[in-house]
């Protein structure tokens, strides 16, 4: 824009000044000219100039910027304003604060998780590849099925297999063999994310076939912490589960996985396996110009030449293959709870807005006579309007650089509570950051509410009936019936909104009391556990597992302290395996199993170590090896759900029919039933599940298995166990021949863990809640407050007509408690519509509690109560004469 | 006597440029060139016309030197520019269409 017209404004006006002098002169000097009197002539000029100041202001206000100008000019008047009440202004920036700051907390952390696009070079084209079913789509794949869609090259440019590196792997060779997460990955796997490589190269196709030697890649975080980030490790050797690997290349930083990963190696899948078992994920990069109705075409005769090449059953009825974007599958199903979060929060800024806009409709009727003067000095109602709205809108803006900063610790302060397996947010919330979203929300939500809390005292405001209010007697006469009845519904919507966060944080409460009372079925106090990864080539039979078995359970045993030992191959809470089986000799119907259960390897003292009780039959002990006869053990779930009416005990069960070579074993003898666990968390009911006995697992079964998990050693103490971690890893690493542990965790902390999404929830509710009644309780004891003092005159009057003090203080209570039980009835109402929105939060809780509804309208009531008694009592000490004086 | 008429919307600025375009004038001189060569008809409101100078100035299509008037008053003379020229030219040429549209348009009805 050209600013020359901005320029020497003052010194323009006053050669206009002069300009228009001299056209007075020329208009009189004609006048004059026509036979006037110098008088007349002079008078009928300036008549028909008219007044000079108007053209001078025309000129003047077309050589500036009138909004921009009258805005500044608003501004410093609301400043000045805003600081002559600081009292008022505090108050009303914390409110907002606090308001906006918990959106902004909530809004960083689904930025994060749910609109960040993932990190990947062009991610929109990242898919995970499902199978589908009538029940849903699910992750995961075998051999086979990587192969096929590794085929589909007319849709995928990159098809690739990775697993989550649970099973671990022991970097040995040094004086501290340490465990790491060794990530297996296809060849396909760093092209397809575009992972950034520092030094070296990937794998190459040939090093991912079978034999293609023992070769790895490193990440960033190794290479530093293990190599001093030396570039010359390329083509060195590092030694993992006691072999030599070639170090092929180094990852960059900047590359996200899901779990961490310290290091990578080749699957090396034979793709003429059919070996039917599924333990990894396999993820593809689109090609460009597919769309989405070929790629499920082409994944549909995919599915039939599956189908054809391993069997009708090898897929379920109607089940085929399927895809979902990579950033929808890493989400999962933590976008609905996130925005359920968002809208709590959201009622917070709603009671924030209603209290900040009572606090201004309280502070504009106190300035009634301002407005009045304005008005009748010539400002106009958009005038007025404009100036309240530039006053709020400074609160609003202030209070939201306040609430970016509450925010931005709230959010540090939330995460570092375990919010419970977010996807997403990186170590302790690390990745939630302030960008440029967040920003523009806060501002966003900062201008609006200071709109929606500024507009109608603005406007009522911006009404004044001048006469009135001008020749009123001081300040005292309120806004006017209108905006009472508005400030009343103020309160009551604060009231409202309060109840619906309180009885939601009820309920979630109630949730976690139910949680915590759940009996899962197995010891966790004083019972640890810790992986020991035995992912190498030692253990790729039984034989040798099952030594490392009985050598570590005779060690630990023999720690002072130590009451039981057990191995498992999945940790109860920490997610399991599962396989069909078939009841031998039991017709099967229309479905091609028996049914499908929990898949659970143990050592022969695993129910001892965690006291899951035997209901019926005999436990397993040490001489059911490999040598005896097969033998199974189910829990009473698995009993019950398969065995309604019959008797277990005299029935063999075949595990794994059709799942592949890994899984060909004889039927087995179900030798006992023990009682149920809550494998799935204390809010899943308990699944069937069977237990076999470690040492009786085939030996490709064993191999399969020890590359994907690692054998969970739980024991059992008298004592807090973390006291006994020391010598128990060592009793460890003597029995294995030096093989490290870790993820050493109590079975407390794991079901901490599990329950720690309802945990988080709970708090944020109850922060929010509790947030809320105490604004509420502040709204209702302002809009009391100003009530007494307006009808201080009124009450004198009642006063000095004979009314008792307790009469004065019965009437403000009774009207303040109609407000706060009309306030109750909505937030009931609304929280009886609302709660179906927590119902896949609760857990042995209805949406509708009655305790939560009854207990915290309650609850709310006295605390309202207590905020009212303040005035109430405020006005039974109303002098009445004072009072009258005042008139 | 003729009732002033209402001006056209952006008339008064092509008025003013010719009223200045053969000599400079001051502004009380232009408005009362304009009345008196319209024969009253067109009346010059004092709070647009010295707004409108002052836009014109701006645009660079007049230029404003203080003189002396013919009755040897301080006053201030507006001329036209190049610029201001051009400008005439093209309002006037549209000017001429645009009523000659319109006589067109009325003689035919």
């Amino acid at each position: 824009m050209n600013l020359r017209r901005f320029r020497d404004r003052g010194r323009k006006d006053e050669d206009l000044a002069e300009e228009i002098a001299s056209h007075l002169a020329h208009e009189e000097d004609d006048n004059a000219a026509r036979g006037l009197t110098p008088e007349e002539a002079r008078r009928q000029a300036r008549v028909s100039f008219g007044n000079p100041r108007v053209v001078r202001e025309r000129v003047w206000r077309y050589r500036s910027l009138p909004w921009i100008e009258d805005a500044w000019r608003d501004l410093r008047f609301a400043l000045r304003g805003l600081r002559k009440t600081p009292g008022f202004t505090i108050i009303a920036i914390l409110v907002i604060a606090v308001g906006i700051g918990v959106n902004t907390a909530v809004f960083s952390v689904i930025n994060t998780v749910l609109l960040k696009p993932l990190t990947y070079p062009d991610p929109q084209a990242l898919v995970e590849l499902r199978n589908t079913s009538a029940q849903g789509s699910f992750p995961g794949a075998n051999i086979p099925k990587f192969n096929i869609w590794h085929q589909q090259t007319g849709i995928f440019q990159q098809v690739a297999a990775y697993d989550s590196g649970g099973a671990g792997m022991n970097i040995t060779g040094g004086d501290h063999p340490e465990q790491v997460q060794g990530m297996h990955v296809s060849a396909d796997y760093f092209a397809m994310f575009g992972a950034p490589v520092v030094t070296g190269r990937t794998f190459s196709a040939e090093e991912d076939s079978p034999h293609g030697g023992r070769v790895t890649v490193l990440s960033y975080g190794l290479w530093k912490s293990r190599f001093g980030a030396n570039p010359n490790v390329v083509g060195s050797t590092i030694q993992l589960d006691g072999e030599p690997y070639l170090i092929v290349g180094v990852i960059g930083r900047n590359f996200v996985t899901d779990v961490p990963v310290d290091l990578w190696v080749p699957f090396q899948f034979d793709l003429n396996s059919q070996d039917m078992a599924h333990y990894f994920t396999v993820a593809a990069r689109l090609r460009p110009d597919v769309t989405l109705p070929q790629v499920n075409a082409q994944l549909r005769l995919a599915a039939d030449q599956y189908r054809r090449a391993y069997g009708q059953n090898s897929l379920p009825p109607g089940g085929g293959f399927g895809v979902v974007s990579l950033q929808e599958s890493t989400i999962g199903d933590t976008r609905f709870p996130l925005l359920v979060l968002l809208g709590a929060v959201g009622f917070v800024l709603l009671i924030a807005c209603a209290n900040v806009a009572n606090l201004l409709l309280a502070r504009a009727s106190a300035r009634k006579r301002e407005f009045a003067t304005r008005a009748a000095l010539g400002a106009g109602r958009g005038q007025i309007i404009r100036q309240l709205l530039i006053e709020s809108l400074t609160l609003s803006l202030s209070g939201g650089v306040l609430g970016l900063i509450v925010g931005f610790l709230g959010v540090r302060v939330l995460l570092s509570v375990n919010p419970g397996n977010i996807p997403r947010i990186g170590e302790d919330g690390s990745a939630v950051s302030l960008d440029l979203n967040v920003l523009l929300f806060t501002l966003g939500v900062s201008i609006l509410t200071g709109i929606l809390f500024g507009l109608v005292p603005a406007i009522s405001a911006s009404r004044p009936n001048l006469i009135a209010t001008l020749n009123e007697n001081g300040s005292r006469a309120g806004l006017g019936f209108r905006s009472g009845k508005f400030r009343s519904a103020l309160v009551v919507g604060e009231i409202g909104s309060a109840l619906v966060l309180v009885i939601g944080a009820a309920l979630l409460i109630r949730t976690f009391m139910k949680l915590q009372a759940v009996d899962l079925g197995f010891a966790t106090h004083n019972v640890i556990s810790m992986a020991m990864s035995v992912s190498g080539d030692r253990f790729q039979k039984t034989a040798p597992v099952t030594q490392v078995i009985h050598d570590g359970t005779e060690r630990v045993l023999a720690v002072p302290g130590v009451l039981g030992v057990g191995v498992t191959n999945c940790l109860p809470m920490a997610g399991g395996f599962g396989m069909v089986f078939d009841v031998v000799g039991r017709a099967k119907g229309n479905s091609p199993f028996t049914g499908g259960a929990g898949f659970y390897s143990i050592s022969w003292r695993y129910f001892d170590a965690l006291k899951i009780p035997l209901l019926r039959g005999r436990e397993f002990t040490e001489q059911d090896d490999a040598a005896a006869p097969e033998v199974v053990i189910i829990n009473e779930a698995m009993a019950r759900r398969f065995w309604p009416k019959g008797d277990p005990l005299k029935d063999r069960i075949q595990i794994g029919p059709g799942a592949g070579p890994a899984f060909a074993e004889g039927p087995r003898q179900v030798m006992g039933i023990v009682g149920d666990t809550h494998d799935g968390g204390p809010n899943r009911d308990p699944i069937p599940i069977m237990y076999i006995p470690l040492p009786q697992m085939p030996d490709l079964e064993t191999a399969l298995n020890s590359g994907v998990a690692p054998l969970w050693w739980i024991v059992r103490s008298q004592v807090d166990p973390r006291t006994l971690v020391t010598p128990i890893t060592a009793a460890l690493r003597d029995a294995s021949g030096g093989l490290p542990v870790a993820h050493i965790r109590t079975m407390d902390e794991i079901e901490a863990r599990n329950t720690a999404r309802q945990r988080f929830n709970m708090l944020l509710l109850t922060v929010f809640g509790s947030a809320g009644l105490l604004m509420a309780a502040i709204g209702i004891y302002g809009v009391m407050s100003y009530s007494v003092q307006q009808r201080t005159q009124e009450l004198g009057v009642r006063m000095a007509l004979g009314a008792q003090a307790s009469n004065l203080r019965n009437m403000v209570i009774r009207q303040g408690m109609v407000f706060t039980l009309i306030g109750v009835g909505v937030g009931v109402g609304g929280a009886f519509w609302l709660t179906r929105f927590l119902a896949g939060f609760l857990f042995g809780v209805k949406t509708w509690d009655p305790i939560a509804f009854v207990a915290t309208p309650l609850l709310l009531s006295v605390v309202a109560l207590c905020a009212i008694w303040i005035p109430a009592k405020k006005a039974t000490r109303v002098d009445p004469m004072a009072a009258l004086r005042l008139e | 006597m003729p009732q002033p008429a209402d001006l056209l919307q952006g008339t008064l600025d092509m008025l003013i440029l010719k009223a200045v375009a053969n000599e400079p004038q001051h502004g009380w001189a232009i408005a009362q060139r304009i009345q008196q060569v319209s024969d009253n008809v067109l009346q010059i409101g004092q709070g647009s016309l010295y707004p409108a100078l002052h836009r014109l100035e701006y645009k660079g299509w007049i230029r404003a030197q203080w003189g002396s008037s013919e009755n040897n008053r301080k006053a201030r003379f507006y001329s036209l520019t190049a610029a201001g020229r051009r400008q005439l030219n093209a309002e006037l040429e549209n000017w001429s269409r645009l009523s000659g549209a319109v006589n067109l348009v009325l003689q035919e009805i």
